[in-house]
């Protein structure tokens, strides 16, 4: 039972996090998970999620920042390497952005970052059936 | 770990130091040649202390935005362990360390910032851009067992940070643009992936990336991603055709709309006689095979999964490929294929099913990606432990029996 219950929730966070995207190369992988009825590690507490993260608002800045000057600096002569320097900034910003996002995903859960460094207390025990 | 072996010996001669020290810790030992006199007959035998001395260095090359980070999430959870960014010092480091790994990013060897770079008109991905000398030299200390001081470059602020201290690991990952354009660092890596996404493929990641979140326009994206191609085309590409493995990541086949890249194909190219490498085949290897595993044992849902495999040739070497085009869509599926599969380097029955399903809400572990990757690790665990296994019972022995010989007996 607890099994499925943590198939379920997860599951559910996922159609929960899950924004409206244009395009989706990647599916989603909820199917796979519901179907670990055998060996599954179970941890005996449920994560609840309010909302997706969203990047962090100075690096969002700096994108946005970083697009108008690259617009501005391709305005003059596109092929030059300013303009080639501009977009790659843009680019290493996206990235980074990306990866901030990707950090406040998993850091999201208190409890999962007490219990990487503590993992023999009562609250982070797992159990493999 | 450290293996001491010692034989009985009467007396100790000349010590041989292995390797100079630099900064900080050399994980090398002292090795030892005593002499036994028998009766009528000298002997000599040795006292060696061997420790797991030898740092294998992988090199994993691509662009920006096409999967490294999860790739070497995946890399280095096979190899045991989760890695994470260095605790403490720089929030914004790009290392990650683990167990037995530690994963470099090369935009450390950054040799101009941000700044740097919009005076002079280059981007990250042209060479003049970066310090190929710092990176050999430091690439080359930490696979001789010595610590360095590495420096830190901040992709929020754009600028080098202070250096921050790298042991020496048993496999060190060095991932970025140019692992794989200076000779001098090629001939340091002991294996190297090249991760070529296709134009179609990168675009759509890009938007999924970049619009999703905070709707940035597609004419910036398109515009960003044009801007960087002759730089890309000029110094980046040419890097395939020194890897070792090549995944390469393409739109599908199976759907007739001809710019379908929400189902993806995979195609695995592994380089023929490439040492402690031998690659992945279907049924029977060297043939060529074309096989679509849903049909009456195993059914699939649309667009289903269709796999091939064949010898073939990769600028002028000879390689082997492996196709996946599809996703899985049930554990099953998986399972059926991985057992059809051979030479994967696996421990026991299904370990790469469940190394997938570890990773389930990783992008990619539904379809050939998450496979490949999978994959490409456990053959560098396995190249891993021969590389490990040749150089204690062979090497070490070989090399110290040329030392004492040719130290004069007392």
């Amino acid at each position: 039972m607890a099994t499925t219950v943590c198939g379920v929730s997860i599951s559910t966070r996922r159609a929960v996090f899950v924004k409206a995207e244009p395009l989706r190369p990647r599916q989603t992988h909820a199917r796979i998970l519901p179907l670990l009825d055998r060996g599954v590690r179970c941890r005996r507490r449920t994560v609840l999620v309010a909302s997706a993260p969203s990047t962090p608002p100075d690096i969002s800045e700096k994108v946005s920042e970083s697009i108008k000057k690259a617009e501005e600096a391709c305005a003059g002569d596109p092929v030059a390497g300013e303009c080639a320097a501009a977009w790659d900034e843009v680019e290493e910003l996206s990235a980074a952005a990306s990866h901030a996002r990707d950090k406040l995903k998993t850091d999201s859960d208190p409890l999962e970052n007490y219990c990487k460094d503590n993992p023999e207390t009562d609250e982070c025990r797992t159990y493999d059936n | 770990m450290m293996v001491c072996s010692l034989y009985p010996a009467l007396r100790v001669t000349t010590p041989w130091s292995c390797s100079e020290s630099h900064l900080g810790s050399c994980r090398k030992q002292l090795m030892f040649c005593v002499s036994r006199r028998k009766a009528r007959r000298r002997a000599w035998t040795g006292v060696s202390c061997s420790a797991e001395t030898r740092t294998v260095v992988i090199g994993l090359a691509a662009d920006s935005g096409c999967g490294k980070s999860t790739f070497m999430r995946r890399l280095t959870s096979v190899l045991g362990g989760v890695a994470e960014p260095p605790r403490g010092c720089n929030a914004y480091s790009n290392t990650l360390v683990g167990d037995a790994t530690t994963v470099i990013c090369l935009d450390d060897y950054h040799a101009l910032d941000r700044e740097g770079r919009k005076e002079k008109g280059v981007t990250a991905l042209d060479p003049k851009a970066n310090n190929f000398d710092l990176m050999y030299e430091q690439v080359r200390a930490l696979k001789s067992g010595v610590a360095v001081e590495k420096p830190v470059y901040n992709h929020v602020t754009g600028c080098l940070d202070p250096p921050e201290l790298i042991r020496p690991p048993n496999i060190l990952f060095i991932e970025g643009l140019h692992p794989l354009f200076d000779p001098r660092i090629r001939s340091l890596l002991d294996f190297s992936i090249y991760l070529d996404i296709s134009n179609e493929v990168k675009f759509a990641w890009k938007i999924q990336r970049d619009m999703a979140e905070r709707g940035e326009s597609l004419e910036s994206i398109k515009a960003s991603i044009k801007a960087r191609k002759s730089d890309f085309d000029m110094y980046i590409d040419p890097q395939k055709q020194y890897a070792d493995a090549i995944i390469e990541v393409l739109p599908t086949r199976l759907i007739p709309e001809k710019s379908a890249t929400e189902v993806l194909r995979v195609r695995l190219v592994m380089r023929e006689g490439v040492k402690h490498f031998t690659p992945v085949y279907l049924f029977d290897e060297g043939s060529t095979i074309s096989w679509t595993p849903c049909g009456g044992k195993l059914s699939c849902s649309y667009p289903g999964i269709r796999f091939f495999y064949g010898p073939d040739t990769y600028f002028s070497d000879e390689a082997s490929v492996l196709e996946m085009d599809g996703q899985f869509d049930r554990l099953d599926e998986l399972i059926y294929v991985e057992s059809h599969l051979s030479n994967l380097s696996t421990k026991y029955y299904g370990e790469v099913t469940q190394q997938m399903l570890k990773h389930a809400d990783f992008p990619g572990s539904n379809d050939g990606t998450g496979l490949f990757q999978t994959i490409i690790g456990l053959k560098i665990r396995q190249l891993y432990e021969q590389i490990i296994a040749g150089e204690s019972s062979h090497g070490w022995k070989r090399e110290q029996l040329r030392r004492c010989l040719r130290l004069s007996p007392v």
